[in-house]
């Protein structure tokens, strides 16, 4: 900005003028010349200096309002404060016309206007920056004048308030504020001349302020000097620094109005003059002198005029604050300017008033595109300026100073620094750049059907925008001048070639153009560049460094390089290639390597150069270089001339990020290998195919693998290669751990491959790779080492793993591994056999044995240990163990040693695995660990930190077994109930009250019968069958058909056979037992067992017991027993019973008995025929005899006896004549249960009904044998 | 597809901000180092837009800035692809809805030629992402990215149509 004239770019703002607070100190000499500043020349020490710092905090209160800036876009009312003398005078308005113009000797003219010819625009200057300066320097919109109000001194005042005033005293007051009103009535004339506002402050002690005569006074002084009423006399005393600016806050506040209206004022002036100009267009047409006479001094013309107005209309809109107004105004006078400029007539190129015009037009295009983006117009700013360089650029061809020529450059250049200068200092203030990020989704969306109530322009801004008119931070528009300023400097240089090759004319302003250092023109842009994308940048790429501000640095270290700081531009390349290099952008590395190399050829840094050339090398040739076998020859050249610094220790260069010069790929032909196997590998180094080496006299090459600690040097041997083509196999044998060495031809051709194979063994597991592989190259006293394989890959490439099967003709195979490079080498796996033998399926509640015989079929000796898990089971009531030896465990048994097992031993173990509960599946998981003694060669100290089972030679094997399951035994139960024998005790009998007393009455008996089945498919040696009685309160075993022989039943049961017993249980009820009450079996037969192997031994010894069934008697009520002889003889008289019972708990019975003789009955009968039994309470029990004959012989039924039981069925309605109604009767029969042949199932259990009197399982009452006499 | 435009060049990136492809589309073509720099530059405003926009938002990042006589455009791909086009800077306001057009069409064009099985043909399987195929199919050995390129910035206008 500093190249244009800083009055036509500055915010203007309202003019202050400050007179009377001249420092009293002031140096003589100054242009303001020290007055007295109050008529008090001798007062009070200490009020003085009250005074004094007031004046002074003035000063500087008042300084600070308004710096002069160009970016100021705030609208506090506050004013351009100038200090100035009392006596400071106005420039002169009007000076009369000289006689000697006649052309506009009506008026007079501003000494500033092109009419005067004393003016600097005399005759056709559009506006000067000197017109600027009168309106900001010395003319002010107000004048505030300062004035010590006169204090009379001390002994002139009263004593007390009560004491009259001195007479001396008001005369003298009288007297000074007379001299003061003067002077100020003086300035007054001044001021209203120009329609300047005057205010007068008058200082004044505070003890002043409450003097009474104080408002006298004043209204004496304004009346007397002739100020207005409003706004026009304060009065100010020493105060503190913060109300001194609340003071001068108001003091501006009070002013900025008659501040307005003197601008308004003389804008109206000039609109007139404007308007009386255009209607007088015609007249000033006539007298301008024709095109040929240039040289003729011409009036200014009307569209000067024109712009004249327009500007300073728009100067004086901009004093007032009204934005909006001073860019019509601009833009009035830039577009008429345009005009000007586009006719060679009127702004005729290269002359004084066309370069003034054009600083004007730049000025202007500034001040627009300052105004547009006070109001945030960001595009509206842009287009601005762009159009403004758009229209410039093509006047300027049509001036000869196209884009051919450095002053057009120079000029742009100024634009885009001016522009970018702009930005800088809004975004410093108030200035907000707009973010350019696509709208959202659903606002396109909804662009699709535009509201017709948006303008085009915003109807195109939903849509997208101009990237021309997207305002972007200041930066961009460094950079862009930067670029310019490049430009510039080329044409220049061009320029200058010319003109020393063919002496044509020198180019106007080569003169000028030749003093300028364009490069440090550049470099400060590019700085600014740098610096301002710094700050605006939000994100880093990690490094603290933005991809955008590494494009300028390499920009600046260009520069650095054109002027010759190549140390500088080194450091700038060193940074930047190192991002280039990881994002792998080799196409902007090359000419980066390339200046950063004659950088250091011209800094004589020959180990740079060379580890630059090598770099390169990696890179292949640049596009421009034709020639690929430049960059060898330079690196020939440079290591033949040059010695190094330190010639005895090699120049190490480090290519790890940057792109390797030989493709390199390692190789191996398995991926997994035990300790000691020798393992095939290849390594593969290819020339690339665009960059010549040949020359290059490589002397070792050094490959260093993981397991040799020294590497195996391949030294370059002259010999001629083994085969003709570019490929080669050098041969390298076993690689020994202490490294080795071979030799070989080590020249590349373009695009040759040289495939180093071997084999590598390791003894111990570990990880084989090629770590690392270094290229020595000797020449000169140079010894460099360059790095040949690393992990980096050639940009783009990816090669597939392959392998070298044959040299002539090369033929490769493909590797379809995915871990090619680098074998795992472990230890043998151990060779054991293990065999697990049953003989299943197991029976339950044995203890069944499995054997585990592993056999170590290696040739070392191994340590085994043995691991048993039994896996849970789900199977119900399932409680099973497992037992190794003595340890017994319901789940694992972990650590059984086997002990060392030599080579073709064979350990063996069994496993006894015991099972109770249901049949099924058993789980057990078999771990068998084994693993080397550790001595002899593998005892390496192992870090004891970290203990690595990988270093361990262990090895595991798993089993898992299923163990099927079965019964050894089967039963099957069969119960049957019958009534008790023993007669029911009476209700009142004592002995049911005993303890001890057992009463089977309602119970009965129970018979069960059981059978087992020898149900697996192996036989089984019973040892022991037998009833272990367990009687509780409600059963108690009887006897059992096991008593007697349980030691007699031993033999051996095949599968299938079968077994039988029987037993009689006696059961007790409880009187009030519910439906579903079972009693539990008072016993459980016992099964002394073995198992009958294959082999004719037999098992261990096991038990299985089978707990008796539960019982459930039936129930009763009234039952009829009757009680046969099963044999009688031939007219003896034998006697049948008949027992009747009631068992129901509450009911009473009322039985009568039927006997029913018929004719052909094979008895006579003695007895009761028919009749009623007496009444049966709860529990009791009646009987009856008959006395029978038998009179056949043979299988005789006896005569038919019927129970009947007689209840009254419930009592019917009482009838309505009240007679009782007839009682109803029903009979119920009563079977009768033959003693003989009772056999009652016991009650099902659901079934909750009482099983009726006898009914169901009752048979018929059997015959009785009678046999004869 | 819009009329003219003024595409310029477009360049591919790779998630890893390694170059895929970059193209000069302009006739005749000018520098291709300098799309190189504005490919890699923006990287710069991409990343920083990438960071300010909510998860899941639209591929399309839309103007990136004007640098060098060209307006840069950005793409990401869901799979972080970094599709960057440049237009010729003239006083136009170019719709987005065209810019995202041209960048689907790229996307395609870029999304088919990965997709060709054979990248992979010469690749070890251990490769530890696809990013090396990717890098691949820019390559100059395999055509079909760049002819597809091409027939985008065709259907552009950039480029004259060849049977015409």
């Amino acid at each position: 900005m500093n190249s244009y004239p800083p009055e036509l770019l500055a915010q203007l703002a309202p003019v202050m003028f400050v007179a009377g607070l001249d420092a009293p100190d002031a140096v003589p000499g100054t242009p303001v010349a020290p007055t007295p500043s109050t008529p008090s020349s001798t007062p009070l020490r200490v009020a003085q200096d009250h005074f004094l710092v007031l004046t002074q905090r003035l000063r500087e209160v008042l300084a600070a309002q308004r710096k002069p800036a160009i970016w100021q876009p705030d609208k506090a009312k506050t004013f351009q404060v100038v200090l100035v003398d009392k006596e400071v005078r106005f420039p002169p308005r009007k000076v009369p016309p000289p006689s000697d113009q006649p052309q506009a000797a009506a008026s007079p003219h501003s000494p500033l206007s092109p009419l005067t010819p004393t003016s600097p625009l005399y005759p056709d200057g559009l506006i000067a920056p000197i017109w600027v300066r009168k309106h900001t320097a010395l003319l002010p919109s107000v004048f505030v004048l300062f004035i010590r109000l006169f204090e009379a001194p001390p002994h002139l005042l009263p004593r007390s308030p009560l004491d009259p005033p001195h007479p001396d005293r008001e005369n003298e007051e009288r007297r000074k504020d007379a001299e003061m009103s003067a002077e100020i009535a003086l300035r007054k004339k001044t001021t209203n001349e120009r329609g300047i506002k005057l205010t007068v402050v008058l200082i004044a002690s505070r003890k002043m302020l409450d003097d009474p005569a104080l408002d006298t006074r004043l209204t004496f002084i304004r009346r007397q000097s002739g100020l207005d009423y409003r706004a026009a006399l304060f009065v100010l005393s020493p105060v503190s620094p913060s109300e001194l600016s609340e003071f001068v806050k108001s003091l501006q506040q009070a002013l900025y109005e008659p501040a307005v209206e003197y601008y308004t004022s003389h804008s109206k002036r000039v609109r007139r003059k404007r308007n009386r100009h255009a209607q007088a267009t015609s007249a000033y047409m006539g007298p301008i002198s024709p095109l040929g006479s240039s040289s003729i001094a011409r009036p200014l013309r009307p569209e000067g005029w024109t712009v004249r107005y327009e500007y300073k209309m728009a100067c004086f809109a901009e004093f007032r604050g009204e934005d909006e107004v001073a860019l019509k105004h601009y833009q009035d006078a830039y577009s008429t300017l345009l005009v000007m400029f586009g006719s060679t007539a009127i702004l005729p190129p290269r002359t004084k008033r066309w370069a003034e015009a054009k600083v004007l037009a730049d000025c202007i295009n500034i001040k627009i595109c300052k105004l547009y983006l006070y109001n945030n117009e960001h595009s509206l700013a842009l287009s601005q300026h762009t159009i403004h360089i758009r229209r410039f650029s093509d006047f300027s061809r049509g001036w000869g100073i196209g884009d051919e020529t450095f002053e057009y450059w120079s000029w742009i250049a100024r634009q885009y620094r001016v522009f970018g200068e702009l930005l800088e200092q809004g975004t410093r203030s108030t200035l907000k750049l707009p973010v350019h990020a696509p709208a959202r989704a659903p606002d396109l969306a909804a662009s699709a059907t535009l509201p017709t109530g948006l303008s085009e322009l915003d109807a195109m801004r939903v849509l997208g925008l101009n990237p021309a008119s997207a305002l972007q931070h200041p930066g961009f528009y460094y950079y862009m001048a930067a670029g310019a300023t490049e430009k510039r400097r080329e044409r220049f240089l061009g320029t200058l070639e010319v003109i020393d090759l063919k002496n044509i004319p020198v180019p106007p302003g080569f003169g000028n153009e030749k003093k300028v250092d364009h490069l440090a023109i550049v470099l400060e842009l590019y700085t600014k560049s740098y610096e301002l994308f710094k700050t605006h940048s939000v994100v880093s790429n990690g490094q603290g460094q933005g991809r955008l501000t590494l494009r300028i640095a390499y920009r600046i270290a260009q520069t650095y390089y054109a002027s010759g700081k190549f140390d500088m531009a080194v450091r700038f390349f060193e940074r930047i290639a190192r991002t280039y290099r990881r994002e792998k952008w080799g196409v902007m590395l090359k000419p980066l390597l390339a200046t950063w190399y004659a950088c250091a050829q011209q800094l004589g840094d020959v180990e740079l150069s060379v580890r630059l050339l090598v770099e390169m090398l990696g890179h292949g040739p640049t596009d421009d270089a034709d020639d690929d076998g430049a960059m060898q020859e330079d690196l020939l050249a440079v290591l033949k001339s040059t010695v190094p610094s330190k010639p005895d220790e090699p120049l190490m260069v480090d290519l790890s990020e940057s792109e390797p010069i030989f493709d390199s790929s390692i190789v191996f032909w398995k991926s997994e290998a035990s300790v000691n196997e020798r393992v095939a590998f290849q390594v593969t180094l290819t020339a690339p195919r665009s960059v010549e080496l040949s020359a290059l006299s490589f002397a070792s090459l050094a490959l260093y693998f993981s397991t040799t600690e020294q590497p195996v040097i391949i030294r370059h041997s002259t010999e001629p290669p083994s085969s003709a083509g570019t490929t080669q196999k050098v041969d390298l044998g076993e690689i020994a751990p202490g490294g080795g060495d071979a030799s070989a031809n080590l020249r590349w051709e373009k695009g040759a491959m040289i495939i180093f194979t071997g084999t590598l063994s390791s003894a111990m597991p570990t990880t084989l790779s090629v770590v690392r592989g270094a290229l020595t190259l000797k020449e000169g006293n140079w010894t460099i080492e360059i790095p040949v394989i690393s992990s980096a890959q050639r940009e783009g490439d990816i090669a597939a793993p392959r392998w070298l099967t044959s040299v002539d003709p090369v033929r490769f195979i493909p590797l379809h591994r995915t871990n090619y490079s680098e074998v795992a080498v472990g230890h043998r796996p151990h060779q054991l056999h293990v065999d697990v033998s049953h003989q299943g399926p197991a029976y339950l509640d044995e203890e069944y044995p499995i054997n585990i015989a592993i056999t170590n079929s290696d040739d070392r000796q191994l340590d085994l240990d043995l691991d048993v898990l039994l896996q849970p089971t789900e199977i119900d009531e399932a409680i099973n163990d497992i037992r190794i030896d003595d340890e017994r465990s319901s789940s694992l048994i972990k650590g059984v040693s086997l002990g060392t097992v030599a080579p073709g031993v064979t350990a063996v173990k069994t496993l006894y695995l015991r099972n109770t509960g249901a049949p099924g599946d058993r789980i057990l998981d078999i771990s068998i660990q084994s693993h080397a003694p550790s001595d002899g060669v593998s005892d390496e100290p192992s870090s004891p930190s970290s203990p690595s089972s990988h270093l361990a030679d262990t090895s595991e094997l798993l089993r898992t077994l299923a163990i099927p399951t079965v019964d050894a035994i089967k039963t099957v139960y069969d119960v049957n109930y019958v009534h008790t024998k023993n007669p029911l005790p009476g209700l009142t009998d004592l002995r049911t009250y005993d303890s001890g007393y057992w009463d089977d009455g309602q119970g009965g008996e129970a018979v069960i019968k059981v059978k087992f089945e020898c149900a697996g498919p192996w036989g089984l040696s019973v040892e022991k069958v037998r009833l272990v009685r367990k009687n509780g309160p409600h059963a108690k075993v009887i006897d059992c058909s096991l008593d007697e022989d349980e030691d007699e039943v031993a033999s051996e049961w095949l599968s299938g056979d079968e077994f039988a017993a029987v037993c009689r249980v006696s059961i007790s009820t409880e009187d009030d037992a519910e439906d579903d009450d079972a009693i539990a079996g008072p016993g459980e037969y016992e099964l002394t067992w073995r198992r009958i192997l294959a082999n004719g031994d037999h098992g261990p010894l096991s038990t299985t017991r089978f707990p008796l069934p539960l019982l459930q008697p039936p129930r009763h009520t009234l039952v009829a027993l009757l009680s046969l002889p099963a044999s009688a003889k031939l007219h003896v008289p034998m006697h049948a019973k008949l027992t009747v019972r009631n068992h129901h708990p509450t009911r009473t019975a009322t039985l009568s008995v039927l006997l029913e003789p018929d004719g052909n009955d094979a008895f006579l009968v003695a007895g009761l025929r028919s009749g009623r039994v007496p009444t049966l309470l709860p529990g009791a029990e009646a009987q009856l005899v008959w006395t029978l004959v038998p009179v056949e012989c043979g299988f005789v039924r006896i005569p038919r006896i019927r129970v009947l039981d007689k209840r009254r069925v419930a009592p019917a309605p009482v009838a309505a004549d009240g007679s009782p109604a007839p009682v109803d009767e029903e009979e119920m029969e009563i079977a009768i249960i033959d003693v003989r042949r009772e056999k009652l199932p016991g009650r099902s259990k659901t079934g909750g009904e009482e099983l009726a009197d006898g009914a169901g399982a009752v048979g018929p009452i059997g015959p009785v044998l009678v046999l004869p006499r | 597809m819009p009329a003219q435009l003024g595409l310029a060049a477009v360049a591919f990136v790779s998630p890893q901000n390694y170059p895929i492809l970059i193209r000069a589309l302009s006739s005749p073509s000018d520098d291709l180092l300098k799309y190189h720099y504005l490919a890699h530059t923006s990287l710069d405003v991409i990343d920083e837009r990438i960071a300010a926009a909510p998860k899941n938002a639209e591929s399309y990042l839309g103007f990136l800035y004007a640098m060098e006589e060209v307006a840069v455009y950005g793409y990401v791909t869901p799979l972080k692809v970094k599709i960057v086009v440049a237009f010729a800077l003239t006083d136009a306001v170019i719709r987005d809805a065209d810019v995202i057009a041209v960048f689907k069409a790229f996307h395609l064009a870029y999304y088919r030629s990965v997709a060709n099985p054979f990248l992979k043909l010469h690749v070890p399987l251990d490769t530890p992402s696809e990013h090396g195929t990717l890098l691949l199919a820019g390559s100059a050995q395999w055509r079909g990215f760049r002819r597809r390129v091409d027939e985008v910035a065709r259907a552009a206008g950039a480029l004259p149509v060849v049977n015409a």
